[in-house]
């Protein structure tokens, strides 16, 4: 157990990683922005109404409209920075600027799949891929604002390989 | 009932006569709380209506009934590779548990259970919160014969082949004799837990005023009684002090009676690769796993484990439950407490081709150990400001002196961050006050995660994660602070390792 197995070369990236497509970015700020929005507004709300200030409302917005132009910009970025890749064995997916992250779920460990598109994901062309895995920590990798195409291909190409598991009862 | 025929493969059977005493008992504890405040609040209110002993017995038969038509109404047929259970009056279930698909065995009973020679049978499956089928409840002999069954994979031949003798009794890997039950108790400390669910059990049934008013109340009458005594600050402080160790010893003889109630008769057995845990002084628990099910195995180590020299072997495994964890049913404790010397045989011994422990862990950078004591750093910061802010005094900076501990357990616990990897299995081990090792087969990883937050990209690491399925409660199979490179390697040699092998739950 001393050496672990010496490292192969590393596969070539035959499949780069792969951006949403833009027009989910939008949505994805407008989201986010909303939720900020409220968190803020209402995180200045509470403190002002508790203490009788005058110019709550004022203020309520003010931190609202705040919320809202920080939550567009990072809903915006994190539309922008999310990859996905599938390749030969496993699903990537990337994440994150300030906080990165890289998850890979090998295809022979996807136990089931989900494509969820809400009305405003189905006017816009767009889905939700959920892979279910039977980790404890990492039981979902969802994949947000994927072109509808692409996450019904995703979804085909993943499920191919539960039909060959000659496990299934 | 005591002629019952053995259960025979292919014939539909019934739970045991008495089945639907336990069903109701199952019933009204479920309901113990609403009955109890059915019955002492609504009694003193519903004195003019004269129905009221009419609804009591009204409730009481339903109750009755629901549980003898549950007994009526549930049958099992035991198939060549399946159990099959029929359910239900009005709304009927029929279910096909094949036992390929049985992960767990678990056979429980309680003092009443025993009073009545019967057991319930649980077996679950890799799903769900709630076990598979719950019979409730066997004769005890049933019981451990369709427990056999189902190690046997159903097949009467193999297990009519089977020696008895041989098959029910096995090799014992581990006992706990008396003194190893003390120790238990003396570590795992649990009657503080007890104390405080107590303590919140109390103040969720009884109205808070109540509880809170009985409690100022004790707390006036000690006061009261301190005072009457007139005694010197030194005496104070000594009786005060003496109390608080008389209260500590108190909670330890209650951790080691509950460590005795707990784990009396503590036997951890190995039949045909099944490995097998009984114990239980009042209440008996016999919980079995195939030991290709497990699907990772933990050693722990705390500051009072090493006082003992003792260590803790707990295995993952899944389904059962969050609820099944805590009832204690769940077999997750192989070993609650043995030297490390029989935690390393009992590692060896089940997992043959592990070499333990690896002759060689390969280390973490320790590149900006001290991040770990960043947490501190900003508690005890802050709560040392509002204390000099508050008081004024000097001795609001007290709690600053935390921080050389916290920085020394932080370098230690990174220089201890180890990994090895064999051509099956990886193993981790972290922490240094409280340590912690953790083994997993290579194809029973679920998933991988790389992680990097702002500083580990400033210092060049990065945090690996696998997953494996059930490790809840445990530490996470976690590398923080490799390499960036080294880590981005692990990654790629990991994920191939597992494109390699099939699952196997």
């Amino acid at each position: 157990m001393t050496e672990p197995p010496a490292f192969d070369t590393p596969l070539p990236d035959d499949n780069p990683w792969q951006p949403l497509p833009p027009r989910g970015a939008l949505f994805a700020a407008f989201g986010s922005a909303l939720s900020m929005a409220l968190l803020f507004g209402i995180a200045c709300l509470v403190p002002m109404l508790v203490s009788q200030q005058t110019h709550w409302l004022l203020a309520a917005s003010a931190a609202a409209l705040a919320g809202a132009l920080l939550g567009a910009w990072f809903g915006w970025r994190r539309h922008r920075l999310t990859f996905w890749r599938l390749d030969a064995q496993s699903l990537g997916v990337r994440r994150g600027h300030m906080w990165q992250s890289e998850s890979h779920v090998p295809i022979s460990r996807v136990q089931h799949l989900d494509l969820r598109r809400g009305p405003i994901e189905r006017a816009a062309g767009l889905a939700t891929l959920i892979v279910h895995t039977a980790g404890t920590r990492m039981n979902t990798v969802a994949v947000a604002g994927l072109a509808h195409a692409d996450a019904e291909h995703l979804r085909d190409l993943l499920a191919r390989q539960l039909d060959h598991d000659d496990d299934a009862l | 009932m005591t002629d019952l025929p053995p259960p025979l493969p292919g014939e539909e059977q019934r739970l045991h006569p008495w089945s639907w005493l336990f069903a109701l008992q199952q019933q009204v504890q479920q309901f113990l709380l609403p009955l109890l405040a059915l019955v002492v609040f609504g009694s003193r209110r519903d004195d003019d209506v004269p129905y009221h002993h009419w609804i009591s017995t009204a409730v009481v038969v339903a109750l009755v009934v629901a549980a003898v038509l549950q007994y009526v109404s549930y049958r099992y047929r035991i198939g060549t590779d399946a159990l099959s259970i029929r359910s239900g009056i009005f709304e009927r279930t029929r279910r096909e548990i094949p036992f390929a698909r049985i992960h767990n065995v678990v056979v429980h009973q309680n003092l009443l259970h025993r009073m009545f020679g019967v057991a319930v049978l649980r077996l679950e499956s890799a799903a769900g919160d709630k076990p598979e089928a719950e019979m409730r409840v066997l004769k005890l002999d049933q019981a451990l014969e369709l427990e056999r069954l189902i190690r046997h994979g159903g097949s009467t031949a193999a297990a009519a082949d089977a020696d008895p003798a041989a098959a029910s009794d096995g090799q014992v890997l581990l006992t706990l004799p008396l003194p190893e039950l003390i120790r238990q108790g003396l570590i795992s400390n649990r009657a503080m837990v007890v104390i405080a669910a107590a303590i919140g059990a109390s103040y969720q049934l009884f109205p808070r005023q109540v509880t809170s008013d009985f409690v100022e109340e004790q707390g006036r009458h000690a006061f009261g009684y301190a005072s009457q005594l007139q005694l010197g600050t030194l005496t104070l402080v000594i009786s005060s002090v003496l109390l608080l160790a008389f209260a500590l010893l108190l909670m330890r003889l209650l951790s080691i009676g509950l460590a005795i109630v707990q784990y009396h008769g503590f036997r951890l057995i190995e039949i045909d690769r099944r490995l097998t845990v009984e114990r239980g002084l009042l209440t008996r628990v016999r919980s079995s796993v195939a030991r290709r099910r497990i699907q990772a195995w933990t050693l722990r180590e705390g500051a009072l484990h090493r006082l003992f020299k003792r260590r803790q072997l707990r295995v993952d495994i899944v389904g059962g439950g969050q609820q099944q964890e805590q009832d204690g049913r769940a077999l997750k404790e192989l070993a609650p407490l043995a030297t490390p010397a029989t935690c390393d045989t009992l590692l060896q011994h089940l997992l043959p081709e592990l070499q333990w422990p690896p002759s060689q862990w390969r280390p973490v950078t320790s590149r900006g150990w001290w991040r770990l004591c960043l947490p501190a750093l900003v508690l005890t910061g802050i709560l040392s400001a509002v204390l000099v802010y508050e008081t004024g005094r000097w001795f609001g900076l007290l709690p600053l002196l935390w921080l050389p501990w916290s920085a020394l357990n932080a370098y230690r616990q990174v220089t201890r961050i180890g990994y090895s990897i064999d051509a099956q299995r990886v193993a981790i081990r972290g922490g240094w006050w409280n340590r912690w090792w953790r083994v997993a087969e290579l194809d029973k990883l679920q998933a991988l995660r790389l992680d990097r937050s702002p500083l580990d990209r400033r210092f060049g690491t990065a945090t690996l994660t696998l997953d494996t399925a059930g490790a809840g409660g445990a530490p996470p199979l976690q590398l923080r602070f490799l390499d960036e490179a080294q880590a981005h390697a692990l990654m790629a040699q990991l994920e191939r390792e597992m494109v390699r092998r099939k699952l196997r739950w």
